[in-house]
């Protein structure tokens, strides 16, 4: 595994690589000339200031947006998304949420009640829980519901659109506990788009950094998260010594009001 | 098999027949507003006396005796079969073009004007219309009533795609849904947010235009049956013959359209505290 996460050599299986992707918003170059590949088993959190096309990217990557230029190759099976809005269909309970996956992902229906209940485990879901209208559920429940209804279709990629941004600090540490943990197995790859360098020390295992004008990535630094006592004390000395002395790191907080995403 | 899954037949239907139960408890307040009504009817009733306005009960007497005759069935009947014929036309014809035009911003810029033009000529006139071009027949009826609630039937669906939660559509592309599933699943589910009450009106359109309609061209049905009694004078008769066309639009709507959107809006109810549901 460690090899796959450090070195991106020639033998490791490429999850997913773009090169030279470019995008567009009427007439307005928001990406140009985008290159980064993602190992299997490796999560590569992208950061950068807000508005500088991370999601735009990400959207790209998942297919949800046509790229204007470049290539994409996609060597994972099957990818699934979380949102920064949890994006539950409202008339459905969590449990039809997690199906409504499923049954997009073609699991037969008799096999469907068992996997939701088998991800509902992994997500710390209650059954009393599956049964409640998203109405009923709070902020950190719905986005538990989301990340059920990503993991029951066993996806091989995972894009994580901003998923906790918009939680308080506590349970944002909950849920990217919760990725962490499902994460471990190894077997998950995964985009992990953040503006906060924290959580992206956290969770990743490699950080990109978008340019502010998203005019390609502006580099990419391992993030030493397999070396032992890699806990809350060392990912802070982390980030606190590459925001101060990493140039990579210097206008991944600039805000510009004007851009819009 | 999984112990939720076991539970949930019988928990489904006994939140199904709780539902059922409670809405029928709240008939209650219909039949209080009804009652209400015909107190305020009898005193007029009392007031201009009998030729000008017949007392309820007598009103209901007549409504009864037309009840046992198999003609008035008839007649109902027909009026019945008409103004559901119509709205169901309605129904298909205002709902997939407003959809269209939800979807597409060009078409939508197209209808607008036109559903303007078509709210701005009075039903009069396309009954005069009708008449011309289909005599004192079903067709008559039914055109005028495609045409008098259509801009509502329209506007309803247009509406429900243009606010619908784009997130949502984005979220089922993510995991893989075509268009045509993420129209099926995600965006006609959205539109009876805005379908159903304009559903409902276009109900109630139908009736009124298809007594309106058959009275005007002399096409039978309630309304035929309006006129006969408008040329005998018999006031009777008459409100005997309001009180049926609004009983079954009552009927109509309660067994089609409430039954439908109760199921559709039961997430609605979840968020409601349990004091506002009653």
């Amino acid at each position: 595994m460690a090899s796959g996460r450090t070195a991106m050599g020639d033998k490791t299986v490429i999850a997913l690589n773009l090169k030279g992707v470019g995008h567009a918003y009427l007439g307005r170059t928001v990406l140009d000339g985008i290159d980064l590949a993602i190992a299997e088993g490796e999560i590569v959190a992208l950061v950068g200031p807000s508005g500088c096309g991370k999601s735009t990217l990400a959207h790209i990557a998942a297919d949800l947006i046509e790229a204007r230029a470049g290539r994409i190759d996609r060597g994972y099976r099957r990818h699934a998304m979380i949102f920064q809005e949890p994006s539950l269909l409202p008339w459905a309970t969590a449990e039809g949420n997690v199906a409504f996956s499923l049954k997009l992902a073609g699991v037969p229906r008799r096999e469907r009640a068992g996997r939701i209940v088998e991800t509902a485990e992994r997500v710390s879901l209650l059954p009393e829980d599956l049964k409640k209208f998203p109405v009923e559920l709070s902020g950190g429940m719905k986005q538990r519901v989301a990340i059920a209804r990503a993991l029951a279709v066993r996806p091989d990629f995972v894009y994580f659109d901003e998923p906790f941004t918009a939680l308080d600090v506590a349970l944002r540490r909950r849920m990217q506990d919760l990725v962490k943990e499902t994460c471990a197995g190894g077997q998950l790859s995964g985009l992990f788009i953040t503006h906060d360098l924290q959580e992206a020390a956290r969770l990743a295992d490699r950080i990109a950094v978008l340019d502010s004008h998203g005019k390609g990535v502006l580099g990419v630094r391992i993030v030493p998260s397999a070396r032992p006592g890699w806990d809350d004390t060392a990912v802070f000395d982390w980030v606190q010594s590459a925001l101060k002395h990493d140039p990579l790191f210097r206008h991944i907080h600039d805000v510009d009001e004007r851009q819009i995403a | 098999m999984p112990k939720i899954l076991q539970q949930s037949l019988f928990e489904r239907l006994a939140d199904r027949t709780g539902r059922v139960l409670e809405f029928l408890w709240s008939g209650w307040a219909g039949l209080a507003a009804l009652c209400l009504l015909a107190a305020v009817w009898q005193a007029g009733h009392e007031a201009y006396g009998p030729f000008i306005l017949t007392s309820p009960v007598e009103t209901l007497r007549a409504a009864g005796a037309l009840a046992a005759d198999p003609d008035a069935w008839t007649v109902g009947l027909k009026t019945l079969q008409r103004a559901v014929t119509g709205f169901a036309l309605v129904a298909v014809v205002g709902g997939a073009l407003g959809i269209v035009a939800g979807y597409s911003p060009a078409t939508m810029r197209l209808a607008s004007p036109l559903v303007t033009v078509i709210l701005g000529v009075p039903p009069i006139a396309w009954i005069v219309l009708a008449m011309i071009w289909f005599g004192g027949s079903d067709a008559t009826v039914r055109t005028v009533i495609l045409v008098a609630a259509l801009p509502v039937v329209f506007l309803g669906a247009a509406r429900g795609i243009v606010t619908r939660d784009r997130g949502l559509d984005r979220m089922a592309r993510a995991f893989g849904a075509g268009p045509v599933r993420r129209f099926v699943s995600v965006g006609l589910r959205q539109t009876t947010t805005t379908l159903f009450p304009a559903l409902a009106l276009a109900l109630g359109t139908s009736f009124k235009v298809a007594v309106m309609a058959e009275l005007l061209a002399n096409a039978g049905g309630i309304g035929g049956a309006l006129a006969d009694a408008r040329i005998n004078l018999d006031i009777a008769n008459a409100l005997a013959w309001v009180v049926i066309s609004v009983g079954l639009l009552i009927v109509v709507e309660y067994t089609l359209i409430y039954p439908v959107k109760g199921e559709l809006d039961r997430w609605r109810r979840a968020a409601q505290p349990w004091g506002i549901k009653r």
